[in-house]
């Protein structure tokens, strides 16, 4: 009798005390009621209480504002720790997209590690402040940006010309009032570009200045070459608010990546597709070679320093990369975190891009070639030679672009070289236009210097001959290089299908007789120390011997 | 009442009648005055809808701790903590995809006290589940479920089987990445009885497993179908059904004549305690007649008032405490620990491993042999066996003691050593050098689903207790034998299925081992 | 045990329990007070701490052409706005007397539910409704507004446009 009324005082008064504990834990040492009680407006104390954005059409109830008060619509001049300071400024209203659009994290959560991303079980952790911006990347997925060139002179162009005395961009300069202090400030340009504006600047400028008789208007402004004014262009259109996305961006699109990863379905599919990169889970991610801290930037920095120490057997070659370059590709990869927001949410260039097929990354030849073939070939076209893969061909080479036509190689861009590691390029593959094919093509007329290949007055077909004598000579000559049965080894393979179909006899006899200068392919019309000179007929049976290999397939 | 005097008006009766109201009011509430005597404890109980189920009189051999150890009270208490802090949920829980895992967050991080009473729920359905278990060993062990109990014991097996389905149910409901595969494998369980109409070859006519995974499913995948589905079972189906079988439980207890005691009960309880009264010191005034016209035993035979104690307050002190001290577990586990919610479902990204709740993974572990045998067949054999135990034993020594008193210790912990022994025998085996796919691939199906080590451990089970009820020529000592088995079976499965099972249910030593994605 | 509590008595008397049962006394009060928190505890579960209904904080912008003194509702907000000689008003559109949304008129706002008539500035006219219509505090300039539904001016605020 007694022990059970023992037992139910023990127990009682337990349940009491845990309840208390609990009530206590609720309503007293949450964090936010901790922030919220030390933050203060002019007025007094804020009310502390919970607070969120709720944005129905991208389904967030955003409480990061719980803490942040002072990131809450509509709030101002509220005091105390830091975590209560107000936003930066910025172009979109909280209130309209919430925080985590363009964050990450979970907020939902009211407890700084859930809230932040660092709790398990979160896939989409905050990104990191310095690469705040790559956040622009969930909705606007088509960033439009110059190729890396022009936007270096127009820089250049930019601090040359000392614009930031007057004007703001990104938060430097601006420190010049042409009409003395309190005078009129420069407009800040780290949203010119998005603005769109800027026509005839050029013209009001020039009409100040020679209006003034003295002061800043008269002694720094000037006349401006009309090159240096284009490159200023292409600058200005390019400070879109995302200071550093675009940089990032053109980095990415001169170190020839997407020769190899596709982006929003266009690139080449022998690595990973990188349309939704920055959007993957950490918590399926492996960080076992990864030094430091468990997160994404972490792994893409060390990915690209040593792919496959990261990933075991990756194909992917280690690029050599600067820390900067690395740092850049990283904050691009960042923001390739495409949402599945509604339409209504999407921006003008995602719109322009996904329904009228703009590009948003320039297409003349030189940037193609840059984003899409450069890592393999080389940024010169010169050819690359990765540790344990075979060499990848030199396309500038002028000896290649003396006897190839323009429809051959552009043939080969579109078509690749199934089986090796050349992707095809055509539209349904790796998605280039043909007009864009063609400028590759007419940029690797640049790179090598040779504006045209020599004509061709033959058929494509004419070579005759014994194939038998081909094959004996092949043996001897060619397939050290290219493999006993043309399928290539240290040299290309001749045996590729789409190789045989595109290149005429005259290609193939010129390529023999004349060589590659600069690479291992010799000259055969000539007698070296290993080799005698072949004859005409010699080479027309070689090529004969090689067209066997068209019809066996 | 207003004879002679001067009849007082309708309006003055009416003005005394509101006056005198509260107090009427307290009165027809509150009928019976303080339970201080006898009589008035008696009209308490059996005043009282809630608590007329029980006896107004409770022998002291059923009060005793060690009798019941309370479990079947833990069970009934964490039952009515999750039905409170259940519906609770409710008013947040959104039965929609990706909006229930929204909801579930919500609850977590800003409903007032969302999070623990979450918490609470989640615990609350362990510690039934555990407590359920236990009970049943309990009323096995003590040979409770014997003439004239049968019957109950098999509401018990339903009540067992009714709580697994509630927490089974309630795992899908967050929608989070454990719920969803768990769930997918559960509903591919019941799909497969295929595995046997495949190897029949009549699947196309008798699909029995389809039907059931697509009853269960409402879809051919797991999705908003499902979910509503398995919400509809969790909070409605299910608890209404359990409640009925509860109802039944409780009231065949009363029928059967209250908790199973030993034959020497009275003699070993010793006198009552001085400060309690002794009944029957008084010749009684009724006579039981009302025995005569009903047929069968009334509930007052052997169950008479010598050595008994009234139930209020007695029992009722007792129950209260266990209900509290469940409370109190169930609270110092949501204080300690929360309740797990994973990543949003994805059904492109399968989890690896993706693991039932605990009590399930026995049976997971035995799947991984055969789909069918471990995740219908044995779970059937053992249920089935469960339920027959009552009607094959029909002994009645030791009705009442702890493994029917002295003898059966040293049978139970044979048992224990053999079931511990030959369960971790089987999977060391299957563990280490594969089973008979491995070894002869062209085998067909039918004879692994026959032949695998889950019913190779039944059938060494069922043949370790025909020897020992040859060897005791006693159907209880087999019986014995076996429920212990199985308890160790269940255990042994449990814990290589909870720990000792990774990704691709590989084995490994400790979670630590498991390799990264 | 003592002597006097072994004599034997009559079952319809009271038990000689101690009145002073403390421990009974102190385990019941116990258990009350913890069931008693546990109730207010969950008492306040169903009082949501934040409604998940959004921002009342919205942004507009009126078409150059409209009109004074025709409302322009935007799409999925109960508030007109008006744009007159004096400037730019946002009125509410949710009846003050039980929350349907009322029909805008040439002369004035119309509720379906109960025939609460209003005048173009919210004044009542006819029917059951206790309160004009409130004016909602409106900021911005030049075509673009925020209008924030959870602040009320008084009538006959005007934001000069």
């Amino acid at each position: 009798m007694n022990r059970n009324k023992g037992l139910l005082l023990l127990s009682s008064l337990g349940v009491l005390a845990l309840l208390v504990a609990a009530a206590v834990q609720e309503n007293i040492l949450k964090s936010w009621r901790r922030i919220q009680g030390a933050a203060k407006t002019e007025a007094g104390p804020v009310e502390v209480r919970l607070r969120q954005i709720v944005v129905p059409g991208l389904k967030a109830a955003d409480r990061c504002v719980s803490c942040h008060v002072g990131m809450a619509p509509g709030e101002s001049g509220i005091l105390g720790p830091r975590a209560v300071a107000a936003h930066p400024p910025l172009a979109h209203d909280p209130g309209e997209y919430g925080c985590t659009a363009c964050h990450g994290g979970q907020g939902r959560a009211t407890e700084e590690a859930d809230a932040h991303g660092a709790a398990a079980f979160w896939p989409e952790p905050m990104i990191p402040l310095r690469y705040a911006y790559a956040g622009c990347g969930t909705c606007h997925t088509h960033v439009r940006v110059p190729s890396q060139s022009a936007l270096e002179r127009g820089r250049n162009v930019f601090e040359q010309l000392d614009c930031l005395a007057c004007h703001k961009l990104d938060g430097r300069g601006g420190t010049l009032r042409p009409w003395g202090v309190g005078g009129m400030e420069g407009p800040d340009l780290s949203r010119a570009g998005a603005a769109g504006g800027g026509v005839g600047w050029y013209e009001r400028h020039l009409e100040k200045s020679q209006e003034a008789t003295d002061g800043v208007w008269k002694t720094c402004f000037g006349a401006i070459e009309e090159s240096a004014r284009a490159d200023l262009a292409v600058f200005l259109a390019s400070r879109v608010g995302a200071p550093g996305l675009v940089e990032a961006k053109a980095l990415f699109h001169t170190l020839g990546c997407r020769g190899c990863h596709k982006v929003n379905g266009v690139g080449g599919d022998d690595g990973p597709d990188l349309t939704r990169a920055g959007a993957r889970d950490p918590g399926r991610t492996d960080f076992t070679h990864v030094p430091g801290e468990p997160a994404l930037p972490n792994w893409f920095a060390e990915h690209f320093r040593d792919p496959a120490k990261i990933v075991p057997g990756s194909l992917m070659p280690v690029l050599g990369l600067t820390e900067e370059q690395i740092d850049g590709l990283t904050f691009y990869l960042l923001s390739l975190r495409q949402s599945g927001f509604p339409e209504a949410y999407w921006p003008k260039d995602r719109i322009l891009a996904d329904r009228f097929g703009e590009r948003e990354f320039a297409a003349d030849g030189a940037t193609l070639y840059g984003t899409f073939c450069a890592a393999c070939h080389g940024a010169e076209g010169q050819g690359m030679r990765y540790p344990g893969m075979p060499v990848f061909p030199a396309v500038a080479n002028p000896d290649f672009l003396a006897v190839a036509s323009d429809e051959f190689i552009a043939g080969a861009v579109e078509r690749g070289r199934p089986g090796r590691r050349m992707p095809a390029w055509g539209e349904k593959e790796g998605g280039l236009r043909a007009e864009e094919v063609r400028s590759v093509v007419a940029h690797l007329r640049v790179l090598g210097g040779v504006s045209a290949a020599e004509p061709d007055p033959q058929p494509p077909r004419w070579a005759e001959g014994d194939a038998q004598v081909g094959e004996r000579l092949f043996g001897a000559y060619c397939a050290g290089c290219h493999g006993a049965t043309g399928q290539g080894a240290e040299s290309p393979a001749l045996n590729n299908h789409v190789l045989l179909s595109t290149a005429s006899d005259t290609y193939l006899a010129r390529t023999i007789a004349r060589g590659r200068r600069g690479t291992s392919m010799e000259g055969y019309g000539d007698a070296s120390t290993v080799h005698p000179a072949l004859s005409a007929e010699e080479t027309e049976a070689l090529v004969r011997f090689i067209r066997t290999w068209e019809k066996a397939q | 009442m207003s004879g002679q005097q001067r009849p007082s008006s309708a309006l003055q009766d009416f003005a005394r009648n509101l006056r005198q109201a509260p107090r009427r009011f307290l009165e027809t509430v509150f009928r019976h005055g303080p339970p201080r005597t006898d009589r008035t404890r008696s009209t308490f109980v059996f005043g009282n809808v809630f608590l007329h189920l029980h006896t107004a009189r409770t022998h002291r051999w059923s009060l005793r701790w060690t009798t019941t150890l309370g479990l079947g009270l833990v069970s009934a208490a964490a039952f009515v903590i999750t039905l409170v802090t259940g519906i609770l949920l409710m008013f947040y829980y959104k039965p929609y995809p990706d909006a229930a895992y929204q909801s579930i967050k919500d609850i977590h991080f800003v409903v007032p006290t969302g999070q623990f009473m979450r918490n609470i729920h989640r615990w609350a359905a362990n510690v039934m589940v555990v407590a359920v278990i236990l009970h049943m060993a309990r009323v096995f062990y003590t040979g409770a479920y014997r003439a004239p109990r049968e019957f109950n014991w098999v509401i018990g097996m339903g009540l067992l089987v009714t709580t697994l389905g509630l927490s089974f149910t309630g795992y899908l409901l967050p929608w989070d990445q454990l719920a969803y595969w768990a769930i997918t494998i559960g509903a591919n369980i019941a799909q497969s009885p295929r595995e046997i109409t495949d190897a029949l070859g009549i699947t196309e006519w008798a699909d029995v497993g389809g039907l059931q995974r697509q009853l269960l499913l409402g879809s051919d995948v797991v999705g908003e179908e499902a979910l509503i589905r398995f919400y509809l079972l969790h909070v409605m189906l299910l608890p209404l059904l359990l409640a009925a079988l509860l109802a039944v439980h409780f009231w065949r207890i009363r029928k059967d004549g209250g908790l199973a005691r030993p034959a020497g009960a009275d003699q070993r309880l010793g006198p009552p305690p001085g400060d309690t009264y002794p009944v029957f010191t008084e010749a009684p005034q009724k006579t039981y007649q009302l025995a005569a016209i009903v047929r069968g035993r009334t509930a007052a035979v052997g169950n008479g008032p010598e050595n008994t104690l009234p139930s209020m307050p007695h029992l009722f002190y007792a129950e209260l405490g266990v209900f509290m001290l469940t409370t109190l577990i169930c609270l110092a586990l949501s204080l300690w620990i929360d309740a797990p919610l994973k990543e949003l479902a994805n059904p492109n990204v399968p989890e690896n491993p993706a693991k039932a709740p605990w009590y399930f993974l026995g049976l997971q572990e035995c799947v991984s042999f055969s789909a069918f045998m471990g995740g219908v067949g044995i779970p059937l054999i053992v249920l089935v066996g469960l339920g027959l135990i009552p009607y094959l034993d029909r002994e009645d020594k030791g009705t009442g003691e702890w493994f029917g008193g002295p003898g059966g210790w040293p049978l139970v912990r044979r048992a224990v050593l053999f079931g511990l022994g030959a369960a971790i025998g089987v999977e060391a085996l299957a563990i280490r050098c594969g089973w008979l796919r491995e070894w002869f691939p062209d085998i067909p199906q039918l004879v692994i689903t026959f032949v695998n080590p889950g019913t190779i451990l039944a059938a060494l089970y069922a043949v370790f207790s025909l020897f020992e009820v040859r060897r005791r020529n006693s159907v209880r000592a087999g019986a014995l034998a076996l429920f212990t088995c199985f308890l160790c079976g269940f255990v042994v499965l449990t814990v290589i299925g909870t720990h000792f099972r990774g990704p691709n249910w590989d084995f490994f030593w400790s979670p630590a081992d498991w390799p990264k994605h | 045990m003592t002597a006097e509590a072994r004599a034997p008595r009559s079952r319809l008397d009271p038990e000689p329990v101690s009145r002073r049962d403390f421990l009974g006394l102190a385990a019941l009060w116990a258990a009350a007070s913890a069931l008693g928190f546990a109730l207010i505890g969950s008492l306040r579960l169903p009082r949501a701490a934040v409604l998940s209904s959004p921002s009342k904080k919205f942004r507009v912008t009126l078409p150059e052409s409209l009109p004074a003194g025709q409302a322009f509702v935007p799409p999925g907000r109960a508030v007109a706005l008006f744009r007159d000689a004096e400037g730019v008003y946002a009125v509410s559109l949710i009846c003050t007397h039980l929350g349907c949304v009322v029909k805008s008129t040439p002369t004035g706002f119309e509720c379906p539910c109960h025939g609460s008539r209003f005048g173009l500035d919210g004044t009542v006219a006819k029917g059951p409704a206790p309160q004009p219509l409130p004016w909602h505090k409106i900021t911005g300039g030049a075509g673009d507004y925020v209008v924030d539904e959870s602040a009320n001016v008084p009538q006959g605020t005007r934001l000069k446009a």
